[in-house]
Parts: structure tokens; C-alpha cells; sequence
């Protein structure tokens, strides 16, 4: 219940996501898409480790089965990389802004 | 373009549906103890992380650190120069950061310190760091912060910890040291890499637009 | 159970801050979301990843946007000076429509940049990008394919007359188009003004306020004025390709309008 209920979610946060990065024309409202859409992956991934009635992957916690420890490992740093890409592209975007007075995706394209 | 991305979400909904009536068969996985207790830690994501996956790890922290180099070299020489607005000299926040201060760090190093028997680990501590490091610009005033915080010494202190960390890894896998002394070794170096890496992003944010 | 309804909430905090207007519920609704999937992974035996994702996902990721937030870059407003609205003040600026813009600014996350440039040049300014807004005193003209925001001041176009003489008017308002083909054009109202104290034309076609402008500044002692049928309106103007901007301007002059805070400047700068 709890692992479907994760998948079902991350596959709508991804669309959710994906539809804002491409509907939205401010390119901060498309990184806050790209964020929602990289969270979406991040549920996707932490709830596959997940069976009905495990414990944490952790020892000592309890009898039973533990969550499969590999896929939260490849998330928790995937979470850190998310946080320094998205530093980048801020970082990009103070400076288009700073040169080209917008953030309007369409209106960057059109001017150049 | 509208096309593509309907087909995609349309894709993403199917794969829903093909996942919710069961067609993809979802393996056991193989049991972790084993692996953690190979590694000597309780912690089985810690022995994933910083044991068998160490040297992705490493990597990804390099990924960071060239970010980070990006931002940098990006914001480079972006000063405002406007009127700054006065910092929040407010008894309130200074005093509660005053007081949050310690406890942060606290908990900060305790997530070092035992992140190879519980949940923690570098990289929350690290982001923790950071934002402690936030809360005393919010309360100091970031020009006064970072003067007293040499930026290139910080930045110079990044470079050698990711040499420690390739040190570490090879110390670990190739001469097999499997001891709980590297995670906390690593776990430290890691949280380090973290916290310098979002105060450099934060204080370059900070500068080039004026305030905290 | 705990994990659908936090499910639930995570993806009503989702809804909410992707559809909103503000950028700024934006980024605060992502963060809150970001925290209630931190409580999911803890659900979901992943307390590692709950941890990392409270720190970063919550913690620096928010500060990083609202940092980034606080001023991304600005917008270039061409204007051309008219007491009360925008006008000159010491080595500053004030007047109605700054106090709006300064305003704006602050609700889009925006400086601002005033280049005073002669009237008849805006329009050209807009269209090729070099400024984002129309402003002082701008009359709107609806066959220039600007964007025009609702009048903000009502107005009337009068006919001064002054002796005997060819008519003047400013090129690119609808005052021009009240010019006989006689009469000569000119850059800019300061320009017609000047022209018409040194008698180089007779009459001129201007708006109300102008004309209140030229008689405190005395540059006539007696004159003869004449209404123009048709109302007119000062607004802002946008240039057509910059959607965005127009629909966030418009909805805060609605917000401004509603609160009674238009109608309170209003009654500030024009009693």
C-alpha cells in the first residue's frame, strides 16, 4: 500500500512537473518543474526499495525483512546533486538576466 | 513540441497503469545484513554508500564541487552595487541565532559522528553545516561573515578535502581497510565538501543580489 | 495509511505551488512539499534519504531560491516626464506612476531603471526590447500594436491657442492625429511647449494635465483653450511580446485597485 501509493505519486509528480517545465515560460518556474519532476524520480526510486511490513535498512531495529539499502543509497546522493545543479542554473539565469533583462524562454529565443 | 509531451505523459500514465495491475514483476531483493555486517556498520545505506559504492560517491562529490566551481566562475565579479539595504539587526534573530547556533552544530556532528550505526551520514550533515552557516549571515550580515570567513582559504580547504577523499578511497578499496574509523573519516569529509559548497553558493547568491 | 494521506498532501502542495502566479508561493509551496515527502521516505523506511532530503530539499534549496529571488534583474522603463504623474525630484524621482512602478517592482521581484527619452521614441524602444515599459503620461494609441494597461487617470485632449500660426502636436500620440497637414510634429510635449512660447507655432493639441504643466510653468499668460471630443486615459505600455510582464502587470494594478490603494494615491498626487 505504502510502496503503490509512492509510485503512483512520484509518476504523477513527474508529469506534474514535466507539463510546468514546458507550459511555463519564466525560467525559474521551469526549474521549480524540473525540481518537482527530479523529486517525482527520487519517490519513484525510494519506494521500489520498499515491501509491505520491512524495516529500515539499518541493524538491529527490529526482526523482519530490511528495504533494499541500494536504491536509497543511489538517491541520497542524487538529492545533493540536484541541490548543486540547481545552484548552477540559478547562477545562469541571475546572469541572462543580468545581460538580457529577461526570463521569458520565448523572448531569449526570438532575440537571438 | 505539445505533441511529444503529451505522448511522454501519456507514457508516464501507462507506466503507472502496467505498474499498478501488477504486470512488472517486482523481485525480492536479496538481503542487506549480510553486507552491512561485512562492512563492519549497522548502517546498511552507509556500507552501500561510503563501502561498496564508494567510489561513485566520491565522484558525484566531485560532480558538486564542479558545480560549485561553476557558480562561482559565474557570479564572478557580480557585485551589486546599489544601495544595500540595512541587514535585519534585529535582537530577535540575532539572539535566537545566537542560541540556535550551538545546538545545530551539535547535531551536525553527531550525524558525522554516527552515521555508520544510524540514520545521518555526510551529506545531511553537510547541508545542516551549511545552513547554520546562513543562520549566523542572517544574524552577522553577510559582508561582515565573510570577511571573517577568508573565502579562497575555504575555497583552497575544498580542493584538499576532495584530494583526502580520493586519498581515503584508494586506502579503502584497494588496501580493503574496512573499519568504522574510514566512515566517520569520510562521512566528515564529505559533510565538509557539503557545507563549504553551499555557503560558497549562498554567499555568491548573497552578494551578487545585495541581501541575505 | 500515513502514507497516502501524506501522498495526498504532498501532491496538493505540489498543485498549489506549480499553478499559482506568484513565484514566490512558488517556491515556498515546493519547499513545503519537499518537507512532507522527507515525512514519506521516513514512512517509507528510508530515513537516510529523509534526512538529506529535510536538509537540502528543504532547508538550502528554498534558501538558494529566495536568494536567487530577491532581485533577478530589472525592468528598463522609458518615460518622458509630466508633473504629477513622473517627474524629476531632487537627484530622485517621484510622482504617481513611480510609486505604482516602484511597487510593481517589488511585488515581481524587479529593479528598476528610469531613461527619460522623448516621447515619440517609446514605442520604438519597446518593440526592440531596449525597455520593458511606457510610461509619463503616456497616452495610448490602439493602431501602434503596444499593449496598454487600463487607463489609470482619465483624461481630455484641449486645443490651446495662442495667435495666429501653423498647429503643433507630438508625433506618435493621438495628439497628432488632431494636427492639420499644415502643422508640424514634434518629438516630445517639452518640445511643443518650448515651440509654442517662442511662437514658432500658434496653436497646440495637448491633454489636460500638460496643460495645467505649461500654465504653472507660465509659459503663456492668456491663451485660449478648446476641448477635443473623445475621452482618453493615461496607461502604461508593454511591448506585445512580453506576455508575461503584461498579465503580471495587469493583475497587480487589479490587486492595486481593489485594496482602495489606487483610489488612496490617486487622491494623493491629483487631491
Amino acid at each position: 500500500m505504502e510502496s503503490l501509493s509512492g509510485l503512483s505519486l512520484a509518476v504523477v509528480l513527474a508529469a506534474l512537473g514535466l507539463w510546468v517545465m514546458v507550459s511555463r515560460r519564466n525560467l525559474v518556474w521551469k526549474l521549480l518543474g524540473l525540481g518537482v519532476a527530479s523529486g517525482g524520480s527520487i519517490l519513484f526510486l525510494v519506494a521500489l526499495s520498499h515491501r509491505p511490513g520491512v524495516r529500515p535498512p539499518i541493524l538491529g531495529l527490529g526482526p523482519g525483512p530490511a528495504a533494499d539499502p541500494l536504491p536509497q543509497a543511489l538517491v541520497l546522493t542524487a538529492i545533493v546533486i540536484r541541490f548543486a545543479t540547481l545552484a548552477l542554473a540559478l547562477a545562469l539565469v541571475i546572469l541572462l538576466t543580468e545581460h538580457r533583462h529577461t526570463q521569458d524562454s520565448r523572448r531569449l529565443e526570438e532575440e537571438e | 513540441m505539445k505533441f511529444l509531451l503529451v505522448c511522454g505523459l501519456a507514457g508516464l500514465l501507462g507506466l503507472l497503469g502496467a505498474g499498478l495491475i501488477g504486470i512488472w514483476p517486482r523481485p525480492e531483493f536479496p538481503d542487506s545484513d549480510p553486507v552491512a555486517k561485512a562492512w563492519g556498520v549497522a548502517n546498511a545505506v552507509a556500507a552501500v554508500v561510503l563501502g561498496v559504492r564508494l567510489w561513485d560517491t566520491i565522484f558525484e562529490v566531485l560532480v558538486y564541487v564542479v558545480a560549485m566551481v561553476g557558480v562561482r566562475f559565474f557570479l564572478l565579479g557580480m557585485r551589486w552595487h546599489g544601495e544595500l539595504p540595512p541587514v535585519a539587526e534585529t535582537p530577535l534573530l540575532r539572539r535566537s541565532a545566537d542560541l540556535l547556533l550551538g545546538p545545530v552544530l551539535v547535531f551536525a556532528l553527531y550525524l558525522v559522528a554516527s552515521g555508520h550505526i544510524g540514520p545521518g551520514g555526510g551529506f545531511p550533515a553537510g547541508a545542516i553545516l551549511g545552513s547554520a552557516l546562513l543562520l549566523l549571515a542572517l544574524a552577522k550580515g553577510v559582508e561582515r561573515l565573510s570577511a571573517e570567513l577568508y573565502e579562497p582559504r575555504l575555497e583552497r580547504l575544498e580542493y584538499v578535502v576532495v584530494v583526502f577523499l580520493l586519498f581515503l578511497g584508494a586506502v579503502v578499496l584497494i588496501l580493503g581497510v574496512r573499519a568504522p574509523a574510514a566512515f566517520v573519516a569520510a562521512n566528515l569529509l564529505v559533510a565538509v565538501e557539503v557545507a563549504i559548497g553551499a555557503w560558497a553558493v549562498l554567499h555568491r547568491f548573497a552578494s551578487a543580489r545585495g541581501e541575505v | 495509511m500515513v502514507a497516502v494521506l501524506l501522498c495526498v498532501l504532498a501532491l496538493a502542495l505540489a498543485i498549489f505551488a506549480l499553478t499559482g502566479k506568484r513565484l514566490l508561493w512558488g517556491v515556498i509551496g515546493v519547499g513545503a512539499h519537499s518537507l512532507v515527502l522527507a515525512g514519506l521516505y521516513l514512512v517509507l523506511a528510508a530515513p537516510d534519504v529523509a534526512l538529506t532530503e529535510a536538509a537540502v530539499g528543504f532547508g538550502l534549496v528554498t534558501f538558494v531560491y529566495l536568494l536567487a529571488l530577491r532581485r533577478t534583474g530589472k525592468i528598463v522603463v522609458a518615460a518622458s516626464p509630466l508633473y504629477p504623474l513622473l517627474y524629476p525630484e531632487g537627484a530622485g524621482i517621484a510622482g504617481l506612476e513611480w510609486e505604482i512602478l516602484t511597487r510593481f517592482a517589488r511585488w515581481y521581484h524587479r529593479d528598476l531603471e528610469l531613461i527619460w527619452v522623448p516621447r515619440a521614441e517609446i514605442p520604438r524602444l519597446l518593440r526592440s526590447g531596449e525597455a520593458h515599459l511606457g510610461a509619463g503620461g503616456f497616452l495610448p494609441v490602439p493602431e501602434d500594436g503596444l499593449a496598454y494597461t487600463k487607463p489609470l487617470l482619465p483624461t481630455r485632449l484641449v486645443l490651446v491657442r495662442l495667435g495666429e500660426g501653423p498647429r503643433g502636436a507630438v508625433a506618435g500620440e493621438p495628439t497628432g492625429k488632431h494636427a492639420d497637414p499644415t502643422g508640424k510634429l514634434f518629438e516630445d510635449a517639452a518640445e511643443l511647449a518650448h515651440a509654442l512660447a517662442r511662437g514658432e507655432v500658434g496653436e497646440a493639441v495637448t491633454d489636460l494635465l500638460r496643460l495645467r504643466e505649461w500654465t504653472m510653468q507660465d509659459l503663456f499668460s492668456e491663451a485660449e483653450t478648446q476641448l477635443v471630443p473623445g475621452e482618453y486615459g493615461f496607461a502604461l505600455a508593454v511591448p506585445p511580446q512580453d506576455e508575461e510582464l503584461y498579465r503580471s502587470l495587469t493583475e497587480f494594478l487589479a490587486e492595486l485597485e481593489k485594496s482602495g490603494e489606487l483610489a488612496e494615491l490617486l487622491r494623493r498626487y491629483l487631491g
